[in-house]
């Protein structure tokens, strides 16, 4: 005995060496692969459409941006995007907080309906989306019409209206996350020493959610800057800048200039950056290996209160996918309330098939796309490597580029004979790897949020004792963090069962996707018909969800949300 | 999902093989259902030609056809607008070919180079919402000139004339018509009765028939189809004349199935397309046919020359770029 012991140690060290270097060495290999892939499929795009920008008839230069930045109207067109984001932004972040507070934080009841009814919004086309605001508040819509306002929605407040519903669910999701879990010992100590629950929010759950708080704002911003749907149906004359670019581009052809303005665009993600550090910095994460979870306290008076405001939230979320269908199941909104199945009869190229289509690629998105978010988001938070830094500006990137601009990146980067890639073109592949990178963003921070909760001691107990990199992945981070993977997968098939503006300049008469169709059908005057294929869309999206809940049930996960 | 992605990866491959002989690639800007109903037709035709058509708004479908220069995977653009397919970017694209029978088509409605030719087109209309004009109590304007009683201010929305082909048309003819001075001055007082320019040629209407507005500048077939689909309007064809819009057919110079391609051509000059054409357009470049009943039902002419304003499809697009600038200079905000 006395003989083994001092081998023993050396032995041991040289094992714990050896896990160290191959840990770096799959550290190393991940972002390295997740690196590549970035490359390929979003700087390489981005680098196509973004050349165009410095393409002039005397030559490669900045004379597009000089005749931008000249004309007094872009500056109005910024001045207008940025106050109607602000706007929109400020009021989603600061409702879903109180909404996702209320599903993490009380008893109030009814949770899982609660948590699918703000998904509303991701479920369908936003063109449809954008249709439903109006059927309910255009100047004939549904509550001038029979209720006798006389209310103009068109202009600054519709599209603030419109981008907070449209950003609600992305807010949601991030928030409820963050929020999710929390330490027991913080609540208990702060009671103790007599602080008052308005106290407590402030000085422990605020600050314990900072990161939630400055993704979330940042995704929305990005969202409703970078949305042309909502400001080209509601905007009436009032012009954003993401509405300039559907100007030149798809007016005018005029690449080079709506390229200088999708290069505008791409400011939020530099800045919100360049600010990480400094919110990260003061993030802690909540669960430690000392951690207690916290449990919700019985307080009748909060579960009303907070009660009351979601009932309010779930009504105007329902409100407007609800008049759509209204629309789609009567003869001719609204002139003609008789009911009729007519609008469901689909006379448009290819009928349902294309829906199936969409099926097969929002399954394959899920899968690829939480893979490739939750690797990108444990090679950047948890992994230190050269890679990191680059990878994480790369990594929310996306949600700085208009899905119109992405798209055409895409046809630049991948039509190209030169590209080796170029195979992929014209395949439901390459539209599956935009969708990825399209959703990237949002998957990503959601994923962070998550990460950044779970405390890096976990990571180093597990490492002493010699687990390594993916042992510690699978053995401690997977079984924490699953459930907001889950979310996330769904996040992807919900994305790509409804996204349009950027697949359509990737389809092909053989792949065909839904939200194609329901453009199809609306640019073809059927709106009603429009409306009904959503519907189908949306019904897809909730027997989906409802699935995947049962074969949670069955194998015996009763207690995990699809969306947190 | 690794081997997920092999099966997507090879299934990338299988479909990127080469297209067979009788097989075509056609982007169009038909209407889905036209398109549906004349492909339906040259398929009778041409059993053994397999057409793969796409269909996407004008300005789409040329932000493609321009993205995808580098390698264009169309065969056959088909009832494309003549005034965008001019433009240097798209037209350097395409490779002159005179189709069989093209001879009966006016010259007027050909390129001179035989790059493009038009067998179908379309004209401005506006849609007007009977039941909002008798709510508000209003007459139904039958004319540009009446659109500017500032009766109507608020009422009337038009397309945005940069971004929607129809808005240009509908622009470049009032100034046609009038002369630059008198058109622009015209403008600017229609422009305090118009509520918004819209983005697309199809929307105005599609407001007006929604009830949002009262009158939508428009063009004649989504006006009929809308009338068709119940919606309480009717279409007025401006008295001071029309301007209207060719749909143009070209065959694509990278083409790897020129033959195939060229059948297709040959075929949109034929009686049957031109039958079919009847059905469905308001203006057909191929002369003998009658307009259906249901087109006279709606409100128009028989005689539909009678009511075009003869447009010079080159000055309006050569002049477009300076138009277009002009126009967003004066009105756009």
């Amino acid at each position: 005995m006395s003989g083994a012991a001092p081998t023993a140690a050396p032995r041991g060290e040289s094992r714990s060496r050896l896990a160290l270097t191959s840990d770096r060495g799959i550290a190393l290999l991940l972002s390295a692969v997740m690196a590549g892939l970035m490359l390929v499929f979003l700087v390489l795009p981005v680098g196509a459409i973004l050349l165009r920008s410095l393409d002039t008839p005397a030559g490669a230069g900045l004379g597009n941006f000089a005749l931008t930045f000249a004309d007094p109207r872009f500056w109005d067109l910024l001045v207008n995007s940025l106050s109607v984001s602000l706007l929109s932004s400020t009021l989603a972040v600061g409702l879903a907080y109180l909404y996702a507070y209320a599903l993490q934080r009380s008893n109030v009841p009814l949770k899982p309906l609660l948590r699918i009814v703000v998904m509303m919004p991701l479920f369908a086309p936003s063109l449809v989306q954008a249709q439903g605001l109006l059927l309910l508040l255009g100047r004939n819509g549904a509550f001038n019409r029979f209720l006798g306002f006389d209310f103009d929605i068109y202009g600054f407040w519709g599209v603030a209206l419109a981008n907070t519903l449209y950003t609600f669910p992305y807010a949601f999701l991030i928030l409820s996350a963050a929020l999710a879990v929390a330490d027991a010992r913080v609540y208990e100590s702060a009671t103790m020493l007599g602080a008052r629950p308005g106290r407590i929010f402030r000085t422990v759950t605020l600050p314990a959610t900072r990161y939630g708080i400055a993704a979330a704002v940042f995704v929305t911003f990005s969202l409703s800057v970078t949305d042309f749907g909502n400001a080209i149906v509601i905007g009436g004359n009032f012009s954003v800048l993401a509405t300039e670019i559907y100007n030149k581009v798809i007016g005018q052809g005029q690449f080079a200039l709506g390229a200088v303005i999708g290069v505008v665009l791409l400011a939020p993600a530099v800045i919100s950056k360049l600010l990480e550090k400094r919110i990260s910095s003061r993030q802690q994460a909540q669960m430690t290996d000392k951690s207690v979870p916290l449990t919700t306290r019985a307080n009748r008076m909060r579960d009303l209160l907070l009660g009351g405001y979601c009932l309010a939230i779930m009504i105007v979320f329902l409100a407007i996918p609800g008049i759509v269908a209204t629309a789609s199941f009567v003869k001719l909104w609204p002139y003609n309330m008789a009911f009729s199945f007519t609008h469901y009869a689909f006379d448009v190229q290819n009928g349902t098939e294309p829906l199936w289509n969409s099926v097969y690629v929002a399954l394959a998105t899920a899968g690829l796309g939480v893979t490739i978010a939750t690797v990108s988001a444990i090679v950047v938070q948890k992994f230190k490597t050269p890679l990191s830094g680059p990878l994480s500006f790369l990594a929310i990137l996306p949600s700085s580029i208009p899905g119109m601009v992405l798209g055409l990146g895409y046809v630049l980067a991948f039509n190209n004979p030169a590209n080796p890639l170029n195979l992929m073109y014209g395949s439901l592949a390459l539209i599956i790897f935009l969708y990825v990178y399209y959703n990237h963003a949002q998957a990503f921070l959601i994923t962070s949020t998550s990460l950044k909760q779970i405390s890096s001691s976990f990571d180093e107990a597990s490492t002493m004792l010699g687990g390594g990199v993916l042992r510690t992945f699978f053995k401690v981070t997977l079984p924490l963090l699953w459930p907001t993977l889950l979310g996330v997968g769904v996040f992807f098939f919900m994305r790509a069962m409804v996204s349009l503006s950027a697949v359509i300049f990737l389809i092909t008469p053989e792949t065909q996707v839904a939200a194609v169709s329901v453009l199809q059908l609306a640019d073809r005057g059927a709106v009603n018909q429009a409306a009904a294929f959503s519907m189908c869309i949306m019904a897809i999206v909730i027997a989906c969800l409802l699935i995947v809940r049962m074969v949670l049930w069955l194998a015996g996960a009763k207690s995990v949300t699809l969306i947190r | 999902m690794d081997s997920k992605l092999c099966i997507t990866a090879l299934a990338a491959l299988l479909l990127s093989v080469p297209a067979a002989a009788d097989e075509i690639t056609v982007y169009t800007s038909y209407e889905e259902d036209e398109a549906a109903r004349f492909l339906e037709l040259a398929k009778q035709d041409m059993p053994d030609l397999e057409v793969n058509m796409l269909r996407l708004s004008t300005g789409e479908l040329a932000a493609r056809i321009i993205a995808e220069k580098a390698n264009p995977q169309h065969d056959v653009i088909w009832g494309f607008a003549a005034s965008t397919i001019v433009t240097p970017q798209i037209e350097e694209t395409l490779e002159a070919y005179r189709p069989k029978g093209i001879d009966a088509v006016p010259a007027e409605f050909r390129d001179a180079d035989d790059k493009w030719f038009a067998v179908t087109g379309y004209m401005a209309a506006f849609c007007v919402n009977d039941e909002r004009l008798e709510k508000l109590g209003l007459e139904k304007p039958t004319s540009w000139k009446d659109l500017l009683d500032p009766k109507y201010k608020g009422e009337i929305v038009m397309p945005n004339p940069a971004s929607s082909g129809t808005g240009y048309i509908q622009v470049s003819s009032l100034l046609q018509m009038m002369g630059e001075d008198e058109g622009w001055a015209f403008l600017e007082k229609l422009d305090e009765n118009i509520a918004q320019y819209i983005k697309s040629g199809s929307k105005p209407c599609h407001a007006a028939s929604a009830g949002e507005f009262a009158v939508g500048a428009s063009y004649d077939m989504r006006a009929i189809k809308n009338i068709e689909e119940g919606y309480p309007i009717s279409m007025v064809i401006p008295a001071e004349g029309s301007g209207n819009e060719l749909e143009a057919n070209a065959l694509v110079a990278t083409s790897k199935n020129k033959d195939a391609a060229k059948r297709f051509l040959d075929w949109t000059v034929t009686k049957t397309a031109a039958d079919a054409y009847l059905e469905w357009k308001a203006i057909v470049t191929i002369p003998g046919g009658n307009m259906p009943q249901r087109f006279l039902d709606a409100g128009l002419p028989a005689d539909t020359n009678s009511v075009l304003h003869p447009t010079d499809f080159k000055a309006a697009a050569e002049d477009r770029k300076e138009i277009i600038t002009t126009w967003q200079e004066k009105f756009e905000r």
